[in-house]
């Protein structure tokens, strides 16, 4: 009887922490697509908003030129990603960047005053920890 | 039974659990997970569950010792959580209870568990994020470890209280 009982009892404990692995399972069959759900990209020149791209639907390579008096960047979106890839600018930075798609990222170029930004729709934070 | 006999039992309960959760405050415990604590209070409960013949009783016991512990330490969040949790882990220990399968240990490693489901639950409700349920495995880990101490030291208790006397009254109230 003894013995049954712990069976039952091990049997139990294991059933419920698998059960605590649904939710774990859930968020990483649908994670990928919720982390990236719903970017766009926000191009900014002289602070004035130039475009608005939507980054999370977008597929294939789109390139477009920023011209400026001060001079020129060239703009690649590609897929979920967007970055400058060419300008004559004289430091460069903004393509040494690299191609971004996260929320909160950006590339910039001073001295054209370019600016691209990535964002979110989601206002949820992605890290909250519960005070308690 | 005598009114009087039952008040007296039950405010003892109430009293030893209040004291279990003040004692436990003073406890350091590692910090594993957000929520993660010991529980001590909940010993009362799950003895409570099996020395009282009647459910009602024990879940009197469990929101009246949740009513005075918010007001002594802790403010309305932490009576928020401490409602849900104990509501889900009742609720699971009396119905495990009650199918007569699984023993005390198993049953109060269940409620464990429960317990920190139920906190889950509300505290991913309260930041409107469904995230937090990524705590769930962990907190279930934690939760079964805690339950089948406080069951280990419940089967203990049980089997002293069983000697007294007064055990075979308090199958009457």
């Amino acid at each position: 009887m003894r013995v049954m009982r712990k069976k039952w009892d091990i049997g139990l404990i294991a059933v419920l922490l698998l059960l605590s692995l649904i939710p774990e399972g859930i968020f990483m069959a649908t994670g990928r697509q919720m982390n990236t759900g719903s970017t766009y990209a926000v191009v900014q020149v002289n602070g004035e908003t130039y475009k608005t791209i939507p980054l999370s639907e977008h597929r294939g390579t789109d390139t477009f030129v920023i011209q400026t008096k001060e001079g020129y960047n060239r703009v690649v979106v590609r897929d979920q990603e967007i970055g400058i890839t060419e300008a004559d600018c004289p430091d460069k930075i903004c393509i040494s960047e690299g191609f971004i798609s996260k929320p909160g990222e950006m590339a910039v170029c001073l001295p054209h005053k370019v600016m691209i930004e990535v964002r979110s729709n989601d206002s949820a934070e992605p890290d909250v920890i519960p005070a308690h | 039974m005598n009114k009087t006999f039952r008040i007296i039992i039950l405010g003892l309960f109430v009293a030893q659990s209040l004291v279990l959760y003040v004692v436990e405050g003073f406890i350091p415990v590692p910090f594993i997970a957000p929520g993660a604590k010991l529980g001590l209070a909940n010993l009362i409960t799950v003895i409570a569950l099996y020395a009282l013949p009647r459910k009602r009783d024990v879940c009197l016991i469990l929101f009246l010792r949740i009513l005075l512990s918010t007001a002594f330490a802790g403010g309305i969040n932490a009576l928020l959580y401490s409602v849900s949790g104990a509501l889900f882990s009742l609720l699971s220990m009396t119905l495990l209870q009650r199918t007569g399968r699984f023993s005390l240990i198993g049953v109060s490693a269940a409620g464990g568990i429960f317990h920190n489901f139920g906190q889950l639950v509300v505290a991913s409700m309260v930041v409107e994020n469904i995230k937090i349920m990524l705590y769930l495995p962990i907190l279930s880990v934690a939760g079964a470890g805690t339950g089948i101490l406080i069951g280990i030291t419940s089967v203990f208790t049980l089997r002293h209280l069983q000697k007294l006397p007064i055990y075979k009254r308090l199958q009457q109230i």
